[in-house]
């Protein structure tokens, strides 16, 4: 007798743990890198899961994501969303029939009534779309206002100015620019890409990436020269020696604390500076990085596109959390709660309103640079990938004296010309 | 011939009808195949096709993602050894790597582990502390390292203060082109040496006390001891370890990678850093797999080089 209860008990137990309904329903896996990042959006993206019992978003949080994904989704498995750091590494799994074109999602979810207009274009791949761009970037000429106000001084306009600006700054004793790039060798590629934009112009750096001009022509060859000036100067970090040594947690803190004046980063510190700002008590703003002639220019970048993995057993339903992922009022959610940089779609009045009016601003001027023609380009998003990789690996070598900005421009030219004999670029939105 | 000729041919049927050959056969040739088998197949699952498939993809345009890869034959070594700057800068970085691991760790390591055979109370204390380094974790040791190489909060910070002087000794270590190799190699030295150390001690320890009591009756000073009894005692350890670190230089990657990423300006590159620079930025895999063919074929020649003195009589 007492066997039989203990066996109802047992039946009992296990039918408790069998979820009623369990064969309804479809999980969309999305892996993503653990942090603090994941501890703000992931409850965000998990509202999804209340929407439609049928359809659940699993985030796997994994350490060095990208490269674990693409072993993965190279390998026939992975997870139903395929997040890449940017539109050149979706070209490489679209070549390779590693993620699904998205175009019949794209029209039956109404993807374009949502995103801007060249955003859906920067996930075309030989003419269809395979990705959609995530976390809207640009760089910026952040300033430590208190500093700025008690030695007189007011943010520039144009790069003359900038370069006036930077020698009072560096008289007085103070680092001009906040960097370092121990913690990310990349960063380098953030300058490049910024002086080429504002000194060469957009338009000069947008026919240089469709091949109309070569990477040597003068325009770049005199915006590198003034990198390597203000380099040499010793503004980045206190010196190149100390650039090359200077990690992330340093630079921040030597802007926020007064020591430097200013910062040249992407919208993406905007996250951080409150934090150490907060500490110091001291306080932060931002203008356009200066141009040549004083136009605002804006360079665009993404921080990670998302694709469906072409092993996925349920595209359909990747294509609706995708949908609702990219809706404005989900990355409106995001940004307002963990100044996530919003994908490349409209964010409401509403939202912006909600918003550190520095930030909105941001957003607001990004929008309206990229509505006027003053977009211009970031390297991470729309050169091929060996071509940027020696854009941040050779210029140390220009900034350390090894080679000649024209060496260097030379060697920049060479490579883009293989790569782009090879159809490997980005898509280019036209202008 | 006669003699021949009177034997009774013997065929291989008779052999294996033969009931001692069977025996013999079974225990001497199948037996140990059968059990070296299952380790014979991982063996060859996990380490030969993956060699071979690496050696087939060095000679393609592999990018690293999917299946395309065109075979190019010989077009990657061409250029690894007569287009690419990058891998030749790497490859003398290998080499000075080398250099400095063949020599200070083993100088060293020699040295305190002379000293330290000589204590009979609180060695094992020492040992401990001289071998700790070498449990740590590359990005511990790497971390540590940075702050204490940090120019404004370092020991070079902190000796500039004590001394008076202006960055004399504050320097970015890790920064500057003509450093950053050197301070690399002292950071994984660190780590390192201790090990080489308890092997030697170990080594030594083995050694027959009598000899030293031998020499010393024949008036034999420490450093004669050192030289007689001590090297040749060790020499087989020596010798390995020479062997092993010179083929370990070619794979430095860790410490390099966690603090200069190869840099500035490639000054601390090695091919290791920049196999996986080619392979996993540049999607260049086919190129990034010729180079870690050729770091294959130098592991090779170094071993070629020692199993030649091993069969000239040298004691390895």
């Amino acid at each position: 007798m007492k066997a039989i209860k203990i066996l109802f008990a047992i039946v009992v137990l296990l039918l408790a743990l069998v979820p009623v309904g369990a064969q309804d329903v479809t999980t969309v896996t999305m892996w993503f890198g653990e942090g603090a990042t994941l501890d703000c959006w992931g409850p965000i993206m998990l509202e999804f899961n209340d929407i439609d019992p049928s359809v659940q978003l699993e985030i796997v949080p994994q350490a060095d994501t990208w490269n674990v994904t693409r072993t993965a989704v190279a390998g026939g498995g992975g997870p139903d969303i395929v997040r890449t750091p940017g539109p050149s590494f979706v070209y490489e799994m679209a070549q390779a029939g590693l993620i699904l074109p998205m175009d019949s999602f794209s029209e039956s979810m109404g993807w374009d009534g949502f995103f801007f207009d060249w955003a859906l274009d920067l996930g075309l791949v030989d003419g269809q779309l395979y990705s959609l761009s995530d976390e809207l970037e640009t760089l910026l000429l952040y300033y430590n206002v208190d500093v700025f106000e008690a030695n007189g001084w007011t943010p520039p306009d144009t790069m003359d100015e900038l370069n006036a600006l930077a020698e009072e700054v560096a008289a007085a004793g103070y680092t001009v620019f906040s960097h370092g790039n121990a913690s990310w060798r990349p960063s380098n590629e953030w300058f490049v890409g910024e002086y080429m934009t504002q000194i060469a112009g957009p338009h000069n750096v947008y026919k240089a990436l469709t091949g109309q001009i070569p990477w040597t022509d003068e325009s770049m060859v005199e915006a590198m020269e003034i990198l390597d000036a203000h380099m040499q100067a010793g503004w980045y970090g206190g010196g190149i020696d100390l650039y090359f040594t200077n990690e992330g947690t340093t630079r921040r803190a030597m802007f926020a604390d007064g020591t430097a004046a200013m910062n040249i980063e992407g919208s993406w510190a905007i996250r951080s500076l409150g934090e150490y700002f907060g500490e110091s008590g001291q306080d932060w703003d931002w203008v356009p990085v200066p141009s040549h002639d004083g136009t605002d220019y804006f360079t665009i970048g993404m921080g990670n596109t998302s694709s469906i993995n072409a092993g996925s057993p349920h595209p359909e339903a990747a294509a609706t959390f995708l949908t609702w992922y990219f809706s404005p009022a989900t990355q409106g959610k995001m940004l307002t709660d963990c100044r996530k940089g919003p994908a490349p779609v409209t964010i409401s009045e509403e939202v912006m309103g909600e918003l550190d009016p520095r930030i909105a601003r941001v957003y607001a001027d990004l929008s309206d640079a990229s509505a006027n023609d003053r977009y211009g380009y970031t390297t991470w998003t729309f050169w091929p990938p060996k071509s940027d990789v020696y854009i941040y690996e050779e210029v140390e070598r220009v900034w350390t004296g090894e080679i000649t900005v024209m060496d260097y421009l030379e060697g920049l030219n060479e490579l883009f010309a293989e790569e782009l004999a090879a159809g490997d670029i980005p898509p280019i939105p036209a202008r | 011939m006669a003699v021949l000729t009177q034997q009774k041919p013997t065929t291989m049927i008779e052999k294996i009808n033969d009931e001692t050959w069977r025996r013999r056969f079974l225990r001497n040739v199948l037996v140990p195949w059968i059990f070296i088998a299952p380790l014979l197949l991982l063996h060859i699952y996990v380490v030969t096709i993956p060699a071979v498939q690496g050696i087939y993809m060095s000679m393609t345009d592999w990018k690293g993602v999917g299946q395309n890869a065109n075979f190019i034959g010989l077009d990657n070594y061409r250029e690894l050894f007569f287009e690419d700057e990058s891998f030749g800068k790497a490859l003398g970085n290998n080499i000075i790597w080398m250099i400095f691991f063949l020599t200070v760790p083993f100088i060293l390591a020699l040295f305190a582990a002379t000293m330290l055979s000589q204590i009979k109370r609180g060695g094992m204390l020492y040992r401990s502390i001289l071998f700790i380094p070498y449990v740590l974790a590359s990005v511990v040791t790497i971390t540590i390292w940075k702050n204490l190489l940090n120019p404004q909060r370092g020991i070079g910070a902190a000796l500039d203060n004590m001394l008076g002087l202006e960055d004399a000794f504050g320097i970015a270590y890790l920064g500057r082109s003509e450093t950053a190799l050197m301070s690399i190699a002292f950071i994984d030295n660190w780590h390192f040496w201790g090990f080489l150390m308890i092997l030697f001690l170990a080594a030594m320890q083995a050694i027959p006390p009598v000899l030293y009591d031998a020499a010393k009756i024949d008036g034999a000073n420490r450093w004669d001891e050192f030289r007689h009894v001590t090297l040749p005692g060790i020499r087989p350890v020596v010798l390995f370890m020479f062997m092993m670190v010179a083929i370990w230089s070619f794979l430095a990657f860790d410490y390099i990678f966690l603090s200069t990423q190869g840099g500035p300006g490639g000054a601390s590159e090695v091919i290791a850093t920049l196999l996986y620079k080619s392979a996993f930025f540049r999607f260049e895999a086919g190129y990034g797999a010729a180079m870690g063919v050729i770091i294959s074929i130098f592991a090779g020649f170094i071993i070629m080089i020692f199993v030649t003195l091993r069969r000239r009589g040298w004691d390895i």
